[in-house]
């Protein structure tokens, strides 16, 4: 298994190169000064010039580029061009935030997505099956944001039972802080993940297998979830995996919404002020998760399938 | 360690669990209002870039908190703006007089200033150091433009201190003196802690900085103020970027005051949900003008900028957005020294709203079948809303302006290389009548394709003779009410020429609930004003 950890690693390197150099480029061709940006627009020609050069956004472009690629082999995310922060310090404090986030809205997107899958696949054109298929086209349908500013008024503004914003201190603060936004991405991934868990585990269902399992006498509950449920869990992770790529990215529109630090939130104003350090070290974040999940999904394959572990 | 799938299923599963547990468990006793002695504010801002007066890229969040730990030498009285040099308040420094040339200040620091945090007495070497950074060139710092007047500074005893400056200006303690670049910060502390000074400030203001987090700063009575401890111990300055987010803070009572949205109908709508809320608001807040390309055409004709006057009706705009906003009549705010009146103006240059009299204009400029100009403005919610109702207006009179709206950034970016045809812009400047012209129209601003000019759009004094003369007197006049004629002169050369059309002023709006009492009316002044008299009342 080593070896396949390493050969995805090394497969992954020109992915990472290449997206640190479409970042780079295209930062470089978004119009907007990031030193105006930072000094504001009534910062003499001479304080432009200076924040520039101690910033090094004057060198030449090329040179920049292997600076940067040298920084973040180095791991050097450098400073903030606004705050003057280092970027390290800044991932290090929204990081752990958006991460969170991630795995509690999959938990949750797994814990009602799976068995209301279940639910459908054994009730299959019953009233189970087609009150599940109706909430998965809601969960599609609804806008993220939208459904978040919903979920907010209802439950913190209203109800009082949330708060309205933040994202906690403690584990249990942080745990009750990020309980709304969580839900709120668990929606579609129940959605997206009921609908799949339908459609694997009915094809299962049919298998010659499952068909011997019940004439030999097995319990319904033992066919489904043992014999069926298991074998159907390879295409759910394959979709679990890209899902929790998709709430990666769909965090920024909720952390917004909800006011949460976070890494998309971060790189939103990044991008607004042209904080080319933070939104270079946000991308390399984000493709870095890319990779590590694709590694944890070609993990887990071997873990659940020893077919795989064979080959 | 191996894993098995059996153990891989159950871990995970009991990880979920846990973390559902965990959030039960936490539900009662997480929630909490601001309920203890605290006032809590709301700022549109996504987190603290620092709480050092002359740190840029600060944001208004930021400066909130820093108007609360620092203290300038002077001040203005609260909730307003100090317009003339009489309305001046001492603040660090207890009195002062300027040389009859207006070029010499000297100032009297009160004795006995602490700053926080036990670092001791405020003293002239301290005022020097603040001064000192914002004179050296090779420092970047926040604010430097409103320095670039002064000759030399010196401290000849701990007490005093005097400011030599190269043009006189009566008008130096609002120019300078008063802003948040020049507030004193403490040398000691300053050089002690280096780069953590910009979240672990030390000033000698009535609150001092107990700590920061990624979404707010809090802040505590500083009990040795100069002027008597602060009415209520804690001030909670938070970071929220969202307007629905903030707004539902405010709605739920997590927060006692919010940032408002400069928008028509926010008020109203905010209103409608509580009838109680306040509504601080400063005027003149941002002066709304819109600059007209000199050197490109058809803008370069005058009757088709005299068009464009007459086709937009400044009363209307600020209609729209309710008490947040006057119509302008020249470049200067109303509210400000040096302004014009059009009871005042000669008739040709008061430019009554006639959409007849534009296309007349027009058609005498050699446009019968009206003209299409191309241009862009920003995406923000005031530039964008002003401009669409400039657009629809000016669309009646025959002008077409083919609109792109475009990401902030981008479009000053494109402003100052010099590729807009017509641009709107909002500044917001302390009432100095001067620096809207030097800033706006003086041909040293003009706007370079290089990106090395500044901020005069239209080319006004490049393309065609501006008001660089006048400009050069009123900045020679040490003498107040003088140097105000001269703007006035100002003010009628720029509406004889058009280079650039007042539009509206917005007002800065702070929603506040009605249990906190500022202890002042809040009439004028900068985006942010002091809470040290500010207690809770319900």
């Amino acid at each position: 298994m080593l070896r396949m950890i390493l050969l995805r690693l090394v497969d992954a390197i020109p992915t990472v190169l290449l997206v640190l150099t479409l970042v780079f480029v295209a930062l470089r061709i978004l119009p907007g000064d990031p030193a105006q940006v930072a000094l504001g627009d009534m910062a003499t020609p001479e304080q432009l010039e200076l924040f520039r050069e101690q910033m090094g956004l004057n060198m030449p472009l090329w040179q920049q580029y292997f600076i940067f690629i040298w920084d973040m082999l180095t791991l050097n995310l450098g400073r903030s061009l606004v705050s003057n922060t280092p970027v390290a310090q800044i991932i290090a404090v929204n990081l752990p935030y958006t991460i969170e986030l991630t795995i509690v809205a999959t938990g949750m997107g797994v814990l009602f997505g799976v068995p209301l899958g279940v639910l459908a696949a054994t009730n299959r054109n019953k009233l189970p099956d087609n009150g599940v298929r109706v909430f998965s086209l809601i969960g599609y349908a609804i806008p993220d944001f939208y459904l978040g500013a919903l979920l907010l008024i209802v439950f913190a503004l209203n109800l009082g039972w949330f708060p309205i914003n933040g994202g906690g201190t403690d584990f249990a603060s942080r745990m009750y802080h990020v309980f709304l936004p969580a839900l709120t991405l668990a929606m579609v991934k129940t959605a997206f993940l009921g609908r799949l868990t339908r459609t694997s585990l009915l094809e299962v269902l049919g298998r010659d297998y499952v068909r011997t399992a019940r004439a030999k006498g097995a319990r319904e509950g033992r066919v489904i979830y043992r014999h069926g449920l298991r074998n159907a869990l390879l295409p759910i992770t394959t979709g679990l995996g890209l899902s929790l790529l998709a709430t990666l990215s769909g965090s920024v529109a909720i952390e917004m919404v909800f006011n949460r630090p976070g890494l998309g939130e971060t790189l939103i104003s990044a991008i607004a002020e042209r904080d080319y350090p933070v939104i270079q070290a946000g991308a390399v974040i984000f493709a870095f998760f890319v990779v590590f999940i694709n590694l944890l999904i070609d993990i887990a394959y071997i873990v659940i399938d020893p077919r795989i572990r064979v080959q | 360690m191996t894993i098995n799938r059996r153990s891989f299923l159950a871990r995970s599963g009991a990880l979920g669990a846990a973390s559902f547990a965990a959030m039960h468990l936490a539900m009662p006793r997480a929630y909490a209002q601001t309920e203890d002695g605290t006032i809590s504010i709301a700022l549109a801002a996504r987190s603290p870039n620092g709480i050092n007066p002359q740190q840029s890229g600060l944001t208004g969040g930021d400066n909130w908190a820093l108007y609360q730990v620092f203290n300038a030498l002077v001040a203005s009285k609260p909730g307003t703006f100090a317009v003339t040099p009489e309305d001046f308040q001492p603040a660090l420094a207890e009195s002062w007089e300027v040389s009859e040339d207006a070029r010499t200040w000297t100032y009297h620091l009160r004795r006995g200033v602490q700053f926080h945090k036990g670092y001791g007495e405020m003293t002239s070497k301290d005022v020097m150091f603040t001064y000192g950074r914002q004179l050296d060139p090779e420092i970047v710092s926040a604010g430097k433009v409103l320095f670039g007047n002064i000759e030399s500074i010196d401290a000849p005893d701990d007490y005093t201190f005097v400011v030599t400056l190269v043009r006189p200006d009566p008008l130096f303690n609002a120019s300078t003196a008063v802003t948040l670049a020049a507030s004193i910060i403490c040398q000691a502390a300053f050089e002690e802690k280096g780069e953590a000074f910009n979240l672990d400030p030390v000033g000698t203001g009535a609150y001092y900085v107990e700590s920061t987090d990624e979404s707010g700063i809090n802040l505590t009575a500083f009990d040795e103020h100069w002027n008597g401890p602060a009415a209520t111990r804690n001030i909670r300055v938070s970071f929220i970027a969202d307007t629905t987010a903030r707004t539902l803070a405010f709605a739920s009572g997590q927060v006692d005051m919010i940032e408002g949205v400069r928008q028509p109908g926010w008020i109203p709508a905010m209103r409608q949900r509580d009838a109680n809320t306040i509504f601080d608001a400063t005027a003149p807040g941002s002066f709304n003008t819109l600059h007209l390309n000199l050197q490109r055409e058809p803008l370069d004709n005058i009757k088709v900028r005299q068009a464009f006057r007459y086709a937009i009706d400044n009363s209307q705009i600020a209609e729209a957005y309710g008490e947040l906003s006057t119509p302008m009549v020249g470049i200067i705010a109303p509210q400000f020294a040096g302004s014009v009146t059009k009871e005042e103006l000669p008739e040709e240059l008061k430019y009554e709203p006639s959409i007849d009299k534009a296309k007349e204009l027009l058609a005498e400029a050699g446009f019968p079948d009206g003209v299409t100009i191309p241009c862009f403005t920003s995406q923000r919610e005031d530039y964008a809303t002003i401009m669409l109702m400039i657009q629809e207006q000016l669309r009646a009179a025959g002008i077409n302006l083919d609109l792109n709206i475009i990401d902030h950034a981008t479009m000053h970016a494109e402003n100052n290389t010099d590729k807009n045809s017509l641009t709107l812009n909002s500044s917001s400047f302390p009432p100095v009548p001067t620096m809207p012209f030097l800033q706006r129209l003086a041909a040293s601003a003009d706007t370079k394709p290089d990106g090395s000019g500044q901020g005069n759009y239209s080319h006004y004094g490049v393309a065609i003779p501006g008001i660089d003369d006048l400009l050069d007197q009123a900045q020679d006049e040490p003498d107040f009410d003088n140097r105000i004629e001269v703007i006035k002169q100002i003010e009628e050369k720029v509406l004889t020429d058009l280079p650039l059309l007042g539009i509206i002023t917005l007002s800065y709006v702070i929603a506040r609930n009605p249990r906190v009492d500022l202890g002042f009316e809040v009439q004028s002044g900068y985006a942010y004003w002091p809470l040290n008299q500010a207690r809770i009342t319900g």
